[in-house]
């Protein structure tokens, strides 16, 4: 009942482009917890937070909680500057991220015990079910400490390496973090990589030892662990089980009493920080910012700085966390605006809103263009459903600024779009949603990195699409990108990670103990064996127990090909895929095999190959249909015969005719992810 | 009502709304397309072919001794009493099959059409079941009711399927007396072995029996019926049956090739194409071997599954089935065709029962208005004609349905002529050789039909793969 259920499902692969210098660098994914706490909902405290005495756990009473919601009505009610404070919780997937923003959410008020549900902040279905965030929400309280009125404004953050661009963004909106870790699991890399950047950007951290309750925790092991990797003074830091509510009001403490008031600039000209936007159907684009400077009215004309829209404010509000209207917020606050806005990409994360008749002199620092680091193909099962997922595409686009696409054509799959991702999770997500929220059967090629091209003529061209990469006669060398990827494992998993490493082509850099029993390995290896099944593997070898961060650092060369399959001496170009010349036999042999399996016999023999160039590497042969005949039209009776015929009609109109050859979507679908695990 | 069609073709759009709209869209090109010389001889081409008085009746004898083991046909079995005593005609008091004939004869008189012209019946086709259990005077009785209900034409094909073991010599005699002409003698197989493994009432000693019997009483046209792929069955048994079967000298020959059906004892244990049953490739071999053998004995292999010695033993009654004309059927569970309607009575004794007596009231619907959706009709035209291996006529399918339609079938089987599947032939019912019909494919100015009068499957490699190949027409006509 109380088992985490997220652990697996998310590869955690992408990296951020630093803006700042063109060296690239290293981010990391705030994780999230799922816990699944039906049971115990009710035993919860409920912490009266009015007078800043810590009330027992376990002591539930009636006034107490009557008290806190009075306290959680009054949380729209204005306080200075000085009594704000914004920050955000920083955790790895499954170390109690939700669970305690659950609990911070409950004890000040702010939901009521009858609408709370899991994991409140996280809003969207697929969220919810996959325990992970993936867009961030806010959330406005109101807490009495020493009978004074406070305002938190906790910034939720995606829970991985594919947003951190938006996790930077949320982190910058912020004074201060709670960096919140598993007693029994310890710091992990992503973990590690998200402090980093909250420490950049001048974060006051608060170290939050979460779940001390569990049998198996160790909290003064994790933290020596954290102040050893970390370098943080752990002497103030809290123990707390959010899920059995112990610990929560010190959290809030030392929120207020640590975590520094946002800057008086009231008087300055309006600036806000966008950290989110997202498209509602009937309001247009619902932006959610930080003001930094100034202050800004119901019915102001604004300017998004980047894009250079401008739009007036209908309504502004806070997020607490439903939207709540309000007439004006100031800085330091946090809320949202509504403006008839488009498009996301007219109001981007990172952008910076300003005053259209007084404008601020610079936009804020961070703001960068998203740029895709992963492809595929997506194509519409039924080619009638072209038209639909573009529609789809444009629509999510709208909500998903980093979403980029265009047109492609393929000869085996007909009309669908290229599509560019921050990273495989992201890719992920947007297929998952294109088919439950838009009822899209999708087949998508494997995922495909850019690959830089030196051509004869000294030219360079970028190429995400295998089918087209220049000709081998026409390219001098192949660059891939690389990844510098750093893996935190308990030491009786070195060995497997290693083996795991080498197979993907990585070279080994540096391996040191960070505790006792817990090694971190480093390793550099291409960026497209990781957009397989690396992570899905990371975690099996290891029984789940491994974490991985990694960055890119750079095009090297490689001795690259491209791989061909051949169906009856047809090539079939959604399969094609480059892969390393050492590979390339392993793979070819692989998937010749599996099409055979795959591929109904047809009315001749057919081949099926692997190649490079001309030279075939792996090779079945699929071998004829000897009979299918129905001998005898019984007494006349032929509707039987007839509907058996149809339904053979009707098969073959679902396959994807390859030359003479009929091929069934099923076919592309298991190959392309039989690409994804070996290549 | 039954339209006589001068009107264009849209009179015979079914009545159903979203289905005529579906077909005009389809076939719309293909109006316009037809020359009007077409649409004015409509009542002749092969939309309207359904919309005449049928000349053929089925009659369904459900009664069997017991199940074979492959078989899920609507029968009645009557049990081991009947086989122990199979020459007397004890049958006779047997109250199951009075019953039903009484129903059946019902059925028959409460057929009423509404033609203008009611021509006689041509040909008469007993199924089952086995039809040869039924007391001679009972199939008298059938015979006359018939005969008083539409007529029947003086040298009407009569044919009856016989079982081995069920018929003596007087029995046969009295047939034939009634109008029985043509016998279709159920052997299956000449092995012992292999009649017990499919649940046969009789052994290899009746069919010698039988044989003798049918070839004694001087009945010229007669059938042998031999099942192919049986389990346990190998080459040498299958070109064995063959070589008794060609010796035995029948002027028709009728080899199916087992159908594994769901809900038989076969269906239950077997799996085709896994032992005991022979492999697909085994099973092919079987099919060519008929094939082979049996054209060497100077049988005409004039459909998938029927071979006759010369033009004159066709048999008539089902070359009405795969020509797509009308036919009536009577009893459990039998199909007929008439006004445009596929109709398949009750399978079950007692549903069938009230479907007469529904029947008897005017309530029953088994009879179509003449509207049918040309669609169902291509296909079905499509499926029966590539049976035969006259094949289908491209003309005339063309005026029916539209040039366009040919050109798209020809584009499709395009490959497979080339593969040697698929044959094309001219006028003269000469071949039409692939680089040729690729050629007249290819060239949009060229009328195909003009080129190439038929197509038809390769015996014995179309044959053999005919459920792809008519898959494939199928693919165009409803795309």
């Amino acid at each position: 009942m109380a088992m985490a259920y997220a652990m697996d499902l998310s590869p955690p692969t992408s990296f951020f482009l630093s803006p700042t210098s063109s060296s690239l660098r290293r981010l990391s994914s705030l994780p999230v917890s799922t816990f699944n706490r039906h049971s115990n909902r009710r035993l919860q405290i409920l912490c009266q937070a009015t007078a800043g005495t810590q009330p027992q756990s376990n002591n539930l009473s009636d006034t107490g909680s009557k008290l806190a919601a009075r306290s959680g009505q009054d949380r729209l009610l204005k306080v200075p500057i000085s009594r704000i404070r914004n920050f955000s919780i920083i955790a790895h997937i499954d170390h109690g991220k939700s669970t305690l923003a659950d609990k911070l959410l409950q004890v000040t008020g702010t939901v009521q015990n009858r609408d709370m549900k899991e994991q409140f902040l996280d809003n969207m279905d697929l969220e919810r079910e996959r325990g992970i965030t993936i867009k961030l929400q806010a959330a406005r309280m109101r807490y009495v400490y020493e009978d004074t009125p406070y305002c938190l404004n906790l910034i939720d953050t995606p829970g991985h390496v594919d947003f951190s661009y938006e996790v930077s963004r949320s982190l910058a909106a912020c004074e201060g973090a709670l960096l919140v870790v598993d007693a029994s699991q310890g710091v992990e890399a992503q973990t590690l990589a998200n402090v980093y950047l909250a420490l950049e950007n001048n974060l006051e951290i608060i170290p939050v030892v979460n779940k001390i309750d569990l049998p198996g925790a160790e909290p003064e092991q994790v933290l020596r662990e954290i102040e050893e990797v970390i370098g943080l003074d752990c002497s103030k830091a809290i123990l707390c089980s959010a899920k059995e509510g112990i610990g929560i009001t010190e959290i809030l403490n030392a929120i207020v009493q640590r975590i520094p008031p946002p800057p008086e600039t009231a008087e300055k000209p309006f600036r806000a920080l966008i950290f989110d936007s997202y498209y509602d159907p009937y309001r247009g684009v619902i932006v959610y910012f930080r003001v930094i400077d100034g202050k800004v009215k119901k019915g102001d004309r604004i300017l998004f700085m980047a894009s250079g829209k401008d739009y007036f404010a209908d309504e502004i509000g806070v997020l607490s966390p439903n939207q709540i209207q309000v007439d004006e917020l100031y800085a330091g606050e946090v809320g949202y605006i509504s403006a008839s806005i488009r498009s996301v990409a007219d109001a981007r994360v990172g952008d910076t809103i300003t005053n259209f008749s007084r404008k601020a002199e610079s936009s804020l620092p961070g703001y960068e263009e998203a740029t895709p680091m992963v492809f595929c193909g997506l194509f519409p099962v039924d080619a009638d459903q072209f038209p639909d997922l573009r529609d789809a595409l444009e629509k999510l686009q709208l909500n998903d600024a980093a979403l980029k696409f265009e047109p492609e054509t393929s000869s085996a799959m007909g009309f669908g779009f290229r599509c560019g991702f921050l990273g495989l999770l992201h890719m992920e997500i947007v297929q998952e949603r294109l088919e439950r929220e838009y009822n899209l059967n999708l087949i998508t090629t494997a995922p495909s990195v850019v690959y830089k091209v030196h051509t004869v003529n000294g030219d360079i061209t970028m190429c995400s699409n295998p089918s087209l990469l220049p000709q081998p006669g026409l390219r001098k060398s192949v660059e891939e990108p690389y990844v510098k990827i750093e893996l935190l494992t308990p030491k009786d998993y070195i060995g497997a990670l290693m083996e795991l490493a080498q197979d993907r082509r990585g070279e080994f850099k540096e391996m040191k103990y960070i505790a006792e029993n817990r090694a971190s390995l480093l390793y550099e290896l291409p960026l497209a064996e990781m957009v397989g099944d690396f992570f899905d593997q990371l975690k099996s070898r290891t029984k789940g127990y491994a974490s991985m961060e990694y960055s890119v650092i750079g095009y090297r060369e490689s001795d690259l090909i491209k791989l061909d399959i051949l169906i009856n001496a047809e090539l079939v170009e959604p399969l094609s895929t480059i892969v390393h010349r050492d590979k390339a036999y392993s793979v070819g042999r692989a998937l010749t095999q599996k099409l055979k399996e795959l591929i109904p016999r047809q009315m001749f023999k057919v081949p099926i190959q692997a190649c490079i160039g001309s030279k075939v590497i792996a090779s079945e042969a699929l071998s004829a249909i000897r009979k299918d005949v129905l001998a005898k039209c019984y007494g006349g009776d032929i509707s039987r015969k007839k509907k058996l015929l149809k339904k053979q009609a009707a098969g073959k109109k679902r396959m994807k005719a390859i030359g003479r050859v009929d091929v069934p979507q099923e076919a592309f679908m298991a190959v392309l992810k039989l690409e994804k695990e070996v290549l | 009502m039954l339209r006589t069609t001068t009107s264009p073709i849209f009179s015979s759009f079914t009545s159903k709304p979203r289905t005529s709209r579906l077909i005009f869209k389809a076939f719309n090109v293909i109006l316009e397309d037809t020359p009007p010389s077409a649409r004015r001889n409509a009542s002749t081409n092969l939309t309207t072919l359904h919309q005449g008085p049928p000349t053929s009746a089925y009659v369904h004898l459900p009664f069997c001794r017991k199940r074979c083991h492959y078989c899920d046909f609507p029968i009645l079995a009557l049990g081991s009493s009947v086989s122990n005593a199979p020459y007397e005609e004890k049958q006779e008091d047997d109250p199951r099959i009075t019953n039903y004939v009484n129903l059946l004869v019902r059925e028959i008189n409460a057929t009423r059409t509404c033609f203008d012209t009611n021509p006689n019946l041509k040909t008469v086709f007993f199924g089952g079941g086995t039809p040869s259990l039924v007391p001679p005077k009972l199939v008298s009785l059938v015979l006359e009711t018939l005969s008083s209900r539409f007529g029947l034409c003086p040298d009407a094909e009569i044919s009856m399927e016989m079982d081995p073991g069920t018929f003596g010599g007087e029995k046969l005699k009295e047939l034939m007396d009634l109008g029985v002409n043509r016998v279709s003698l159920g052997v299956q197989a000449f092995q012992e072995e292999l009649l017990k493994a499919c649940g046969r009432a009789h052994g290899v000693t009746e069919v010698y029996e039988a044989i003798e019997i049918v070839r004694a009483c001087g009945v010229e046209n007669w059938s042998m019926d031999l099942i192919s792929s049986l389990p346990h069955q190998t080459l040498e048994m299958w070109e064995e049956s063959l070589r008794l079967a060609i010796e035995s000298q029948p002027s028709h020959v009728s080899v199916y090739d087992l159908q594994v059906e769901q809900g038989t004892k076969f269906g239950n244990v077997y799996t085709p194409g896994k032992s005991p049953l022979p492999s697909e490739t085994q099973s092919a071999e079987f099919y060519k071997t008929a094939s082979s053998m049996l054209r060497g004995a100077g049988y005409e292999h004039y459909e998938v599954s029927s071979y006759s010695k010369d033009e004159g033993f066709k048999c008539k009654h089902n070359l009405i089935y795969w020509g797509n004309k009308p036919f009536y059927a009577f009893g459990l569970g039998s199909a007929s065709y008439v006004g445009g309607l596929r109709f398949s009575r009750p399978r079950r004794l007692k549903e069938y029962t009230n479907y007469v007596a529904d029947l008897e009231n005017g309530a029953a619907n088994w009879c179509g208005d003449g509207n049918v959706d040309l669609k169902d009709v291509a296909t079905d035209i499509i499926m029966l004609s590539f049976r035969t291996s006259k094949g289908l006529e491209v003309k005339e399918f063309g005026e029916a349905f539209g040039r366009k339609v040919v050109n798209s079938i020809c584009k499709v089987y395009e490959p497979y002529v080339e593969s040697g599947h698929i044959v094309c032939l001219d006028d003269m019912r000469r071949e039409v050789m692939s680089d040729e019909f690729k050629k007249l494919v290819g060239d949009d100015e060229v009328k195909i039909e003009d080129h190439v009068r038929y197509l038809r499957l390769r015996d014995p490699d179309g044959f053999l793969l005919s459920n792809e190949l008519i898959s494939l027409a199928f693919g165009v006509i409803s795309p």
